[in-house]
């Protein structure tokens, strides 16, 4: 067990090096650099002098070919030092860490009302499976799982834009907070954070729900069909004692390990869906640095992505062996 | 473990009682080939044979959209000879340079009048994809109306943009960018994922260790960072670039599933037995293991064109990728953000178009995973 995890660990290591190295080249060689931006182009009151130019230039490593500054940037990052990013003002490491937790805002709570929901969900298609309601359910969902969230987004920002606006039922359609947020009472953040928080957390939730639901629902049809449900039920176990006792139990080896590979997503957020929401979260601030070629935080996302994901993975597989003993690694 | 199926309704008496004949059929069909065998069960799905001819509809509109909508005469005969205007959208060389000089410069209605024993056969509607019409340009059509003001109507149908161009008329005329998007960049993405899987899986060992953590690298890679700095990389980047950029990003998917394919087709008897005769490895891969390995390669083929198109249309909403000239629909959906307060027509529509294709090929690779994957094929008799 400990071999397999260390070997896992190296390759794993190996493959973050190379995703860096990688990056690092491609962004490197995209036309135009950060120092464009603190040149000032076309606004006179951000010009610069040459000397804070020339300083940036070494700042970014600018001055050595990418290949001489990803060691640099290796090396900095091995000391635990991401860098500064010019145009967030700050560290890598306090300007990432900022957007988390709008990020895990949206994405923890669509995550946990997707599974509240797609449970039952599931249990139930799985008992009326092939009955109308089923099939109704199942079609719509279908549909939902088709749906490009950031469709799904316009359509509702332009239905409450258009017909929502001067009822109740209006909502915010854009950003975290209201005007005037930090002036509120704690029940007033609360309920201005929540009605901020409605339309994209929709968005959010309705396609993993529809995945999930389809994924519980197809993992116990296999299960259902195993002997010792027939088993079971002959011996007179009543049907929702078998769905939930027998079968579901059964189904949690890949619910569990699907819930592991999820967890990156969990922080990488949805670059489209923040962006329609303008909401101030990972996506954003990682379209913000492409666009303005802010290596440093570029590279920060990447590797924290890159973690996240390969650590989920060795997790999945790890839990594997938890969850389903006949599973070793040894 | 006994592999029964689960209880039916149907006794096998009634089963026996038509037996032998029933039997018979399918037997005899044993002898048809992988390909049609996969065929006959996908006709299977009605919904998957709806979606497949959605999509064969898409294609139509893209082939015939000079003739659905447009303001170039399909056919039309002026001084004695006879023009095909509308090939014009496809290529401009391939409409004739006259009717770029006076009495037409572009304008066909008021040119052909020009000529009293001139006829022309008109598109389905008269509106152009790229510029607004004006008033009594055709018989008594109104002028298009701008902004706010450009809800559907008789004349536009699915309203105007800010200039007043028919959005109807750039949507069909943007059916060829999406279905373009999604058959080459995915075509591109089996191109290279294909061989690499077949690689992998057929000679093992370390070709595979380096090509699966190719792959895994890849994948691990936020495919916005991948897309947008190969993007940025191209400068001025057209709507070809975008495809290849696409495809060049998309195919590891492709690739593991050909890999596992290859890794198990490449055990089986009938390798052996052509490796016993002697075949050469390429010959084994490609013409021995391909075709056997290919149906079940075709479904995340064709999830890939769903994510091409989806990835095209979430970078056109995000204003990464712009085309002037022929807008897709993600880019008439990046037009609509802008106003979506009022131009609701500008959402809807363009949304409609992206979902509905989405839907149908997401709906084909489902139900080609159902037609070649032997375990669902089991529960599914």
């Amino acid at each position: 067990m400990l071999t397999y995890i260390v070997r896992r660990l190296l390759i794993g290591l190996l493959t973050l090096w190379l995703i860096t190295f990688l990056v690092y080249g491609l962004i490197r060689n995209m036309p135009g650099d950060p120092t464009v931006a603190a040149k000032g182009g076309e606004d006179p009151s951000r010009k610069q002098d040459v000397a804070r130019y020339e300083k940036l230039k070494e700042f970014y490593g600018l001055d050595k070919p990418w290949y001489v500054a990803y060691w640099i940037w290796l090396g900095h990052t091995l000391h635990g030092d991401l860098g500064y990013s010019d145009f967030q003002h700050s560290n890598v490491t306090e300007a990432i860490g900022g957007r988390v937790g709008p990020t895990l805002w949206l994405s923890v709570t669509s995550l946990v009302l997707a599974y509240l929901l797609s449970v039952p969900l599931g249990l139930y298609s799985a008992a009326r499976s092939g009955r109308l309601d089923e099939r109704v359910l199942a079609t719509l969902l279908y549909m939902l799982y088709s749906l490009p969230s950031f469709v799904a987004a316009l359509w509702l920002q332009t239905f409450f834009a258009l017909k929502m606006q001067g009822t109740v039922f209006e909502l915010p359609l854009f950003g975290m907070t209201s005007d005037g947020f930090g002036s509120l009472s704690f029940w007033g953040k609360t309920i201005d954070l929540s009605r901020h928080l409605v339309l994209p957390v929709f968005c959010f939730t309705y396609a993993a729900l529809a995945y999930e639901t389809r994924f519980i629902k197809a993992n116990l049809h296999e299960v259902l069909r195993q002997d010792y449900i027939r088993t079971a039920k002959s011996k007179g176990v009543g049907p929702m004692r078998i769905l939930w006792r027998h079968a579901f139990r059964n189904t949690l080896i890949p619910f569990v390990t699907s819930v592991g590979l999820t967890l990156p997503s969990l922080l990488s957020g949805a670059v489209i869906l923040e962006a329609i929401f303008s909401w101030p979260g990972m996506g954003r601030l990682l379209f913000e640095s492409i666009t303005a070629r802010d290596y440093p935080i570029i590279m920060g996302l990447t590797l924290l992505f890159s973690v996240l994901t390969l650590l989920s993975q060795l997790l999945a597989d790890l839990l594997y062996s938890v969850v389903d003993p006949r599973i070793s690694y040894s | 473990m006994i592999p029964e199926p689960l209880p039916e309704p149907n006794p096998p008496l009634a089963h026996g009682a038509k037996g032998p004949l029933a039997e018979q059929g399918p037997r005899a069909e044993k002898s048809a080939g992988y390909w049609r065998e996969t065929w006959r069960r996908f006709r299977r799905g009605k919904v998957a044979v709806l979606a497949l001819l959605f999509v064969l509809l898409l294609f139509a509109v893209a082939l015939f959209a000079p003739a659905i909508a447009g303001t170039k005469p399909i056919i039309c005969k002026y001084k004695g000879s006879i023009y095909f205007p509308a090939l014009g959208y496809f290529n401009e060389d391939w409409e004739n340079p006259i009717f770029k000089k006076s009495p037409f410069r572009g304008i066909f209605p008021k040119g052909l009048k020009k000529d009293p024993d001139s006829w022309a056969l008109w598109p389905l509607v008269y509106q152009d994809p790229s510029r607004r019409i004006k008033a009594k340009e055709f018989g008594d059509q109104p002028e298009n109306q701008t902004g706010d003001l450009g809800a559907p109507n008789r004349y536009n149908w699915f309203g105007t943009n800010t200039e007043g161009i028919d959005v109807f008329a750039q949507m069909v005329h943007g059916t060829r960018i999406s279905l373009l998007i999604g058959f080459v960049a995915t075509g591109i993405a089996a191109a290279i994922g294909i061989p690499l899987g077949a690689v992998a899986g057929y000679f093992g060992g370390w070709i595979d260790a380096i090509i699966s953590r190719i792959i895994e690298v890849v994948l691990c890679i936020p495919t916005l960072v991948l897309i947008l700095a190969l993007i940025a990389v191209l400068e001025k980047p057209n709507i070809w670039h975008v495809m290849a950029v696409i495809g060049f990003t998309s195919w590891p998917q492709i690739a593991r599933l050909a890999r596992a394919e290859f890794l198990k087709l490449r055990e089986s008897e009938f390798v052996a037995s052509a490796r016993a005769l002697g075949v050469g490895r390429l010959r084994i891969m490609f013409r021995h293991i391909l075709p056997n390995a290919l149906a079940p390669v075709l479904v995340p083929i064709t999830f890939g064109i769903s994510s091409a198109i989806l990835i095209e249309s979430g970078l056109s909403v995000l204003g990464i990728v712009t085309s002037p000239d022929m807008p897709s629909w993600g880019a008439l959906l990046n037009e609509g953000r802008n106003s979506f307060q009022t131009m609701w027509w500008m959402i809807v529509f363009p949304g409609l178009a992206i979902f509905l294709s989405v839907l149908a090929y997401n709906l084909i690779g489902e139900g080609l995973q159902e037609a070649t994957d032997p375990r669902l094929r089991e529960a599914g008799k």
